[in-house]
Formats: C-alpha cells, structure tokens, sequence
C-alpha cells in the first residue's frame, strides 16, 4: 500500500495526534492547542457527550409516558371488619425513578417531567445539534477541503471552543441544582415567573446567551476562512458542497445569534430587575417575546440542517462515485434557504398571532420547502448510473433521503393555516421536528462521522459493528416517531406527563421504538472505542474521494499538507480523474483516465 | 356557511385511522380533515416515486467489481425547471386552501352565542352569557373493576363540563389570568393561544346529535343523550400543564336552557357592570351623550365626534382606532395610552381594583349601549389590517 510518506518523501512530521511524551504534557498541549483538528476532535467529544445526556433525558421522557397518571382506589377489609378505601397514584415511573436515588427532592411526578423534557431541549438544542457538525467536522474538516493550513483566526477558534466550554458548564450547574421547568424555548411569563426564588432559570438562560458567542465567533472565522484561504486553483464552484452549506451556515449564526443574546438578556432583565418588557402585569407583551425568539430560532434550524445537507451531498457523490447532479443549484439552494430562513419565523405562533401576520408567514413558509425539494431531487438524480457501495456512511445518506423527505413532506400540513391550527403544540409537531432534527442532522452527523472517522482518528472501523448500528437507529428512529404523527392528529398535546386512555398503545410503540433507538446508538459506541483501540490502519483514501482532505495522510500531519495543495480538478469529477495515491486493486478505472497523474 | 365540496365525502378508513374515532364536528373541522388528506395523499405520492427511484438505483448501480460508472449529465435545465415549477404550484394550491379553512375557523357570525373562557394555571373556567358558569364535573378516563370481591376505581382528575347546545354558531371570547395557556378542542381541529391582558378567541358550529352521540351520566349511570369531546391546554404553563382539560358536552337545547335556569343565578355581565358603573363610572361618563370630564359611553355624536362601542375613536395624537373589547380593556387599565380627543388625560388606572369578571362586565354594559353593541365585532385587534384580511376572508367562504 502507497503511503504518502514514501510518495513525497517527507518523514520528519507526524500526525497532528502525536503529542509530547508524558499524560500532562499532553493535555497542556491540547488545553493550547490552536490547531483546528485538535479543536474539532475536542468539540466531537464534547457535543458528543451532551448527545448522551439529552438521550438519556429522551429515554426517561419515553419511561413516564409508558402509562397515564391515575388514582387508584381500592377497597379493603380492614381487621375490624369495615370497608375501607385507599388509593394510591399509578404511571409516575420518574417520580419512582428519581426518589429511588435520592434525587426527587420533594417534586411531584409531572414537575419532574416538565424539568427532563426541558433539560432534554435545552441540551439537545443549545449544548448538541447547534455546535454539531459546523463546531466539529467543519472546525475539522472546512481548511482541510480549502487546501489550508488552518483557519483564518485560530487563537479566535480556541476563544470559542473556551466559551462553549464555559457557557455549557452554566448549564450543567443549572442541571446539577435541579434543573428548569420552562421548556427549551423560555416562553414569557412563565420563565420570568416561574421558580422565582432560585437562580436555576438564570443559569440556564446563561448559559444559552453565552453558548451564542460560541455560535458567532465560529461563525466569523469561517466566513473570513472561505473567503481568504481557498487553495490556489480553487473558485468558488470548485468548492465542495459541504464548505457551501458550513458557509451559508455560518452566515446564518453571524446575523441571528445576536438577537438571541439581546432577547434573552431582555429576560434575565425583567426576572431580576423587573423591568416590564415581556410581562403584561408589568406593561409588556408576551407575544413580543415569542417573535424575539423565533427571530433567532428559526434561522437557527437551518444552522442545524444546513450542515447536514452539505455532509449528504458529500457522501452521495464519494460512495456512489458520481459528479453531484446539479452543483449549483445545490450550491445555491443553501444560500436561498439562509435567505428566506429570516422571514419566516412567524409559522412558530399562528396561533398567537393576528389573522393578516398569520396569512403572510404561511405564504412565507411555503418558499422556503422549495429550495429544499430541490436538493432531494439532485441527491436522488446524483445516484442514476453511479456505482453504489452499500457501507455505513452512505446507508446513512440513504436513510437521510428517507427520513428528511417523511420529515419535510409532513412540514406541508403545518405551514397550511387551516390544518395548523389543529397540529400546532400537538405531538405531530414533535414527531415532524424529530424528522427533521435527528432524521435530517444527527443521521448526516452520523453519516458523516463514519465517513471522516478514518481521516480524523487514521483508524478503521468494523463495518459490520457499524451496519448493525446503523439498522437498529433507523428501525427504533421510525417507530419512535412514526407514531407521533398520529398521537398529533388524534389529538395529544406535546409536553404533556399525563393523557387520555386511547393514546396509550400509540405511547407504548413509540416508548418500545425509543429503546431500540438507544440500543443502536450503544453499539455506535463500542464500535467507535473498538475501532480507537483496536482499529486497522487507515489508508489515505479509504473511499476514493477527490476533496482535498483525502490527499493528506491518516491522520493528517500538523498543518495538514507537506505542499501547498493546488487544485487541479473540480471535487467531483470522478469521470475524469482518478483520485490520488488510489490503490487500482481497490477500483477498476478507466485506462485513459489515470493519464492526468 | 358554505363550505367547498371537498367536506361532502365521509372520512375513508385513512382518515380514521389519522384521526382515530372522533370525527370531525364541524363542517370547517370535516373540511380541515380533508384538506390534510389532500396534502398526505400528494406527500405519499412524492415520497413513494422518491423512494421507488432510490431503491432502483441503490440496486441497479450498486457496486460491482469491474464495472465503472458510466457517465451522465451532472445537470439537466429541463428537468431542474420542471421540479422546481410542480412543487411550487401544488405549495400555492395549499397555501390558498388553507387560507380558505383558517378563514373558516377564526370568523363567526354576530348572532353566535358568547362563551368567556378564562385560562388560569391549572384549569378553564367558562362564563356563560346570563354569568353562569358549570358546576358540573367529570373524571378523566373512569374505570372500575371488581377484583376478589373489592370495587377497584381507576381515574384520573376531575374536570369542569362546559354545555353548549346543538347546531349552533358558538364564539369563544378568551383570556388568561397569569400565563399563556391553548385552549385546543381536538374535535373541531381548532385552537387559539389563551393570553393574559388581551382577548383572543375562535368561533365554530356546534354539530347536529345524531343518534349515536351519548354518554353515561356519572352519578345515576343512565344514557343520556349529548356529545362529550375533550378540551386540552396546548400551551406549556407549567407542573400541572398535562392535566389542565375540560370536557364540552353538546346537549339538546332544552337541556342546555335548563343547565343556563339553574347555573344563572348571579347577575349577567351586563348587569354586573350597570352595578359598576353606577358605583365609579357615573361621575366622568354619561350615558345619555352628554360630555362630562370623560366621553360618553352611549352611541351618539358630540361636537363632529362619534361615541359608542363599535365605532372609530378620534385621539389626541390625530390618528384613530376601533373601539373593541381590546381599547375599552386597555382604557381601563392604562387609560393614559389612548387619550380620546378633546378630553384630558386625567383618568388613573384601574388594575387591581377591577377583577377580570368587572371589567368584562363593564364592556359588555358599554356593548349594550350601542347600537353595534351586537355587531360582528372581532375580539382581537393587533394591528389595524387584521380585521379587513379577516371579514375579506369570512365573505370569501
């Protein structure tokens, strides 16, 4: 096997992995690093984490909704011999839980549900799916595709990792006394109102304000990296497609975030100073805050999808060897949609809302699922006469097309005003957001983890560890939420402990689907220490990719190139090239094609 | 109200098993359930070409030794315009759609029957009319068995009843006490945000009993006749927000009347706020059209100026507004907001000395002074093209 060491000839610099002898060497040199690997691999671990806690939050949601909340009362025979009723309360499995280890501190079962159902979206949202991808395999992997050495500002990139680290640990602090009951979205006057003895809420709201400096610093240093550190060669149509989507994304964060941190900081004012902004018995107006929020929280889940749709494009033309069908309307597609993503936050409160408002966001939101069809329709023309290799990355973009396109078909019924009003706050919003947000990001983020991984960690992993995984995620996903579209329209409210006796077989499925889905994620996990402790050697180019983040070695060496890389082909022009260093064992190529090299 | 032909049809076995037993109540619900039929039809279609598609490629071009992918076009204008274009329309045909059914739901007839509901963090009260409101309450989900002998009771809370007669225009007047609350009516497939210092509200048409619709009297275990349907909050509001319910019950009108003999003992809210206003009101506000400190509260015409609920107040600022439900509420408790021309701002605010009953009782006694007391009137206001989009949407359906 070719190496790349014995290609060019440079031997003298290792990976970016290798670090000084001694454990707290090591960790001082990774605590300073400014190297933009070591801050994605250290931002993997972490979102990754707090992945495992908002899980594990998901799955105690999934235990309480096993049954309702019931009394029970029963008649017995006492020794005197008169009837006698007791009645106990059946179906609080979290208050159960929590009081088994000591932690129930006096809370009944549905203030326990209503702080981990917060905790989870709290988590999920603000510590997880916003950092995911752009924080992790974009810090990784957007110079490496540039062809540079690292990113623009990399002190700046260290900064936020440290902010992310700091505004995280407000949350978990929040979380270690005792967590909040507002729901992730600190909907006025509720939050500034609820718990107003404790500093819990604060923290929390804390910590999401200072998590948002993360999101735009990461932001501005991408934006200046694609602009100013394309490799020679390079245009802006030679870019890959997963640096267009991280771009759009970060223009996205850039502009929204701030409004976040004003409008929660308008908050925090209003809970400590009483200053009336939100409150109507102080002179202010709820509603405003819910248009405050969606302002930014809108545009927010395209920072959360964009990502994901660019790692799609990706692994679709790698593991089916295709040019992507229609790169620039791809390419554009992720600029319409950061556009329009700024208008239509309004489909968030119809129902708080005016008529005349209502009417125009509706048209609104319409706009914005065309630019996304458009790239289903590409991803899936990009497979026609392809050579289709069936491992756990692309099993994984092919299970995106099947869960983003349920999750976005059923996002139609909701920006339709008339059938929104009966979905709005139903578990069908739950069930088509979950679509969306693990159908659509974390199943790319998974996607693309695997298709990285070797890159990242210059270790195999066991694909059929992998494809095991990847099954029991997509069958537990699918009956997991499957059966909240139809909770939704048969009329389950979201965020409820407790529910009518018709919705409990739907609720049971959904909770039996929930395991299996943790299930999948636990054999992820052995597969990925497996492959970090015990993993084949990864080769350059495990996939044949042309981007230029396969012509570094696995892993790559400190800065990435040992030459400036120049760019003599377009990302996905496998008709015409043959990727570098590519084992012809591997791969049958055309005679003519290898002439360029 | 006429409604397109969409509704006509019964639910098919896919709608019953989207929307589980409980059909739709109204014609505009019935509507609705065929409007999301509609779309979930055209969504299975897309994704099962979609689907059908990937699968034939995952399996036509899956990896083979020694085979090459042949070359394609890597972009195909006609085609990318043509998937661009359908979608595009179908999205339109859905947008104007549910244009259409939202119209429907928000817009009801002035003759309806009023009902207040007041949101408050854990429960829905109803005011009727005559100021009555239900004493009457139910379990949720009440089951009892027999186990060795022994009575064995399974129930969840108790819930208030709210009656409303059959085959009538209702309109829901609602506001909440402290935070929001969502007063959803899975039945109808409407619901609206329920929020503190402003009235929101909905209207639909109760529907016709047929002979299957009873239900069991809790207490003497007979069969009554009447449709129960669920009323849930639908907006988070904190520890007891999953069991913040009430139960509708569409009864015969004669049993409706009956409940409003028994339940209308206190004074309507008209006469509730006549009481009000000849305690504090009557020293600024005259209601024979005269001016005092403040203006009347009659429907009358004083120096070129128009008085009375319904009509457009003139303000100092020289721009006007309706005087709904929304400006006599706000008038109250922070009068210094709009200052009516002409008159001083010497009114001092009302809140805490007023309760929410009183100042909807004073509303509805300022409403029964004018003469479009009755009209129409819409219960929200947020912005001034609000009520022209929405009577253009009511006239359109």
């Amino acid at each position: 096997m070719s190496t790349l060491d014995a290609h060019t000839g440079h031997h003298e610099e290792g990976s970016y992995l290798s670090g000084p002898p001694g454990m707290m060497a090591k960790i001082w040199q990774w605590m300073t690093t400014v190297d933009h690997k070591k801050i994605g691999v250290m931002y993997l671990f972490a979102v990754l984490f707090m992945f495992f806690v908002g899980g594990v939050a998901a799955l105690l949601v999934r235990v309480e909704l096993l049954d309702p909340i019931r009394d029970v009362a029963v008649q017995t025979v006492n020794a005197d011999g008169d009837l006698v009723t007791t009645t106990t309360v059946t179906g609080q499995s979290l208050k159960e839980i929590f009081s088994g280890i000591g932690m129930a501190d006096g809370l009944t079962g549905t203030q326990i549900y209503n702080r981990v159902f917060t905790l989870h979206g709290a988590v999920m949202v603000f510590m997880f799916i916003v950092p995911s991808i752009p924080a992790s395999l974009g810090n990784f992997f957007l110079p490496v595709m540039l062809g540079a050495k690292d990113v623009a500002f990399p002190r700046l990139n260290l900064l936020s990792w440290y902010i992310y680290v700091f505004g995280s640990l407000f949350g978990i602090l929040s979380i270690l006394m005792g967590g909040v009951d507002t729901g992730w979205t600190f909907y006025t006057p509720y939050s500034t109102t609820t718990d107003a003895d404790h500093w819990r809420v604060v923290l929390m709201v804390t910590a999401a304000f200072v998590l948002g400096f993360s999101s735009i610093l990461t932001g501005l240093n991408f934006v200046v990296t694609v602009h100013k550190l394309r490799a020679p060669g390079m245009g802006w149509f030679d870019m890959p497609l997963f640096i267009w989507s991280v771009y759009a994304t970060s223009i996205i964060q850039v502009l929204a975030t701030p409004v976040i941190g004003i409008t929660l900081l308008l908050l925090l004012f209003e809970r400590l100073m009483h200053i009336g902004i939100f409150d109507p018995a102080m002179g202010g107006d709820p509603v405003l805050y819910q248009h405050f929020f969606w302002f930014y929280s809108h545009p927010v889940v395209y920072v959360m999808i964009l990502p994901a749709m660019g790692i799609i494009s990706e692994l679709l033309a790698v593991h089916a060897r295709k040019h992507i069908f229609g790169y620039r309307a791809i390419a554009f597609s992720s600029l319409g949609i950061a556009g329009v993503s700024f208008l239509v936050w309004g489909h968030h409160i119809f129902t708080a809302m005016g008529e005349l408002a209502a009417v125009l966001f509706s048209g609104l939101t319409f706009l914005v699922a065309i630019p996304t069809a458009i790239k289903v329709f590409n991803w899936i023309a990009t497979l026609y006469k392809g050579s289709i290799a069936l491992n756990t990355p692309m099993c994984y973009a092919l299970m995106f097309l099947f869960t983003f396109s349920i999750g976005g078909l059923t996002g139609l019924p909701l920006a339709t005003l008339a059938t929104d009003l009966h979905l709005h706050d139903s578990y069908y919003v739950v069930a088509h957001f979950h679509y969306v947000m693990m159908g659509g990001t974390v199943i790319a983020f998974m996607g693309g983890i695997h298709h990285w991984w070797p890159k990242m960690f210059g270790k195999m992993y066991s694909e059929p560890g992998a494809l095991i995984g990847m099954a029991l995620v997509f069958i537990g996903f699918n009956v997991t939420f499957f059966t909240q579209f139809f909770l939704g329209t048969q009329g389950m409210p979201r965020r409820y402990a407790n529910y009518v006796d018709e919705f409990q077989t739907l609720h049971q499925i959904s909770t039996y689907g929930s395991w299996i889905l943790g299930l999948g994620f636990v054999v992820h996990l052995v597969v990925f220490i497996h492959s970090l402790v015990a993993g084949e050697k990864a080769p350059a180019n495990p996939w044949g990719g042309l981007t230029l983040e396969w012509e570094c070695e696995s892993p790559p060496i400190e800065h990435n190139f040992h030459h400036e890389p120049i760019v003599k082909h377009g990302p996905y022009d496998f008709e015409t090239t043959v990727p570098p260093h590519w084992d012809p064992a591997d791969w049958p190529i055309h005679p003519e094609a290898g002439k360029r090299h | 109200m006429m409604m397109p032909t969409l509704a006509a049809a019964q639910p098919g076995p896919f709608s019953r098993m989207i929307f589980g037993d409980k059909l739709p109540a109204s014609e505009a619900a019935a509507w609705t359930d065929a409007l999301f039929m509609m779309i979930t039809w055209f969504s299975v279609f897309c994704f099962v070409i979609l689907m059908a598609l990937m699968v034939y490629f995952m399996i036509k071009y899956r990896r083979r030794p020694g085979v090459a992918p042949e070359p394609s076009p890597h972009h195909n204008t006609l085609l990318e315009v043509f998937w661009t274009v359908v979608p595009s329309s179908s999205m339109l045909v859905m947008f104007v759609l549910g244009f259409q059914g939202y119209a429907a739901k928000v817009y009801s007839p002035a003759n309806a029957l009023e009902l207040d509901i007041i949101g408050a963090k854990w429960s829905w009260r109803a005011i009727y009319p005559n100021g009555g409101s239900s004493p009457e309450t139910q379990p949720l989900s009440y089951q009892k068995t027999v186990e060795n002998g022994m009575e064995v009771v399974t129930q969840g809370n108790q819930y208030p009843i709210f009656y409303l007669p059959e085959d009538t225009e209702v309109k829901l007047r609602m506001n909440s006490v402290d935070v929001i609350h969502s007063f959803w009516i899975p039945e109808f497939r409407t619901k609206r945000d329920v929020i503190p210092n402003r009235y929101t509200g909905y209207g639909f048409k109760t529907p016709k009993l047929g002979k299957g619709d009873t239900f069991i009297h809790q207490e003497t275990g007979q069969e009554m006749i009447g449709r129960d349907m669920w009323v849930f909050c639908a907006e988070y509001c904190g520890d007891e927000h999953s069991r913040m319910a009430a139960t509708i019950r569409i009864v015969p009108q004669e049993i409706y009347d009956q409940k409003m003999a028994e339940w209308g003992v206190q004074l309507s809210p008209v006469e509730l706020g006549e009481k009000i206003y000849k305690q504090i009101c009557f020293s600024c506000h005259a209601l024979n059209g005269t001016k005092l400190v403040g203006p009347p509260w009659n429907s009358s015409t004083l120096d070129g100026q128009q008085f009375g609920y319904g009509y457009d107040v003139a303000l100092e600022d020289g721009t006007s507004i309706p005087r709904d439900d929304n400006y006599y509420r706000e008038s109250i408790l922070d009068p210094g907001v709009h200052v009516v021309k002409g008159y001083p701002p010497t009114m001092s605010s009302y809140q805490g000395q007023l309760s929410d009953e009183d100042i909807s009782g004073v509303i509805a006694f300022i409403k029964s002074l004018s003469d479009r007391g009755t009209m129409g009137q819409e219960t929200e206001s947020e912005d001034a093209g609000t009520d022209q989009a929405e009577e253009a949407a009511g006239s359109e359906s």
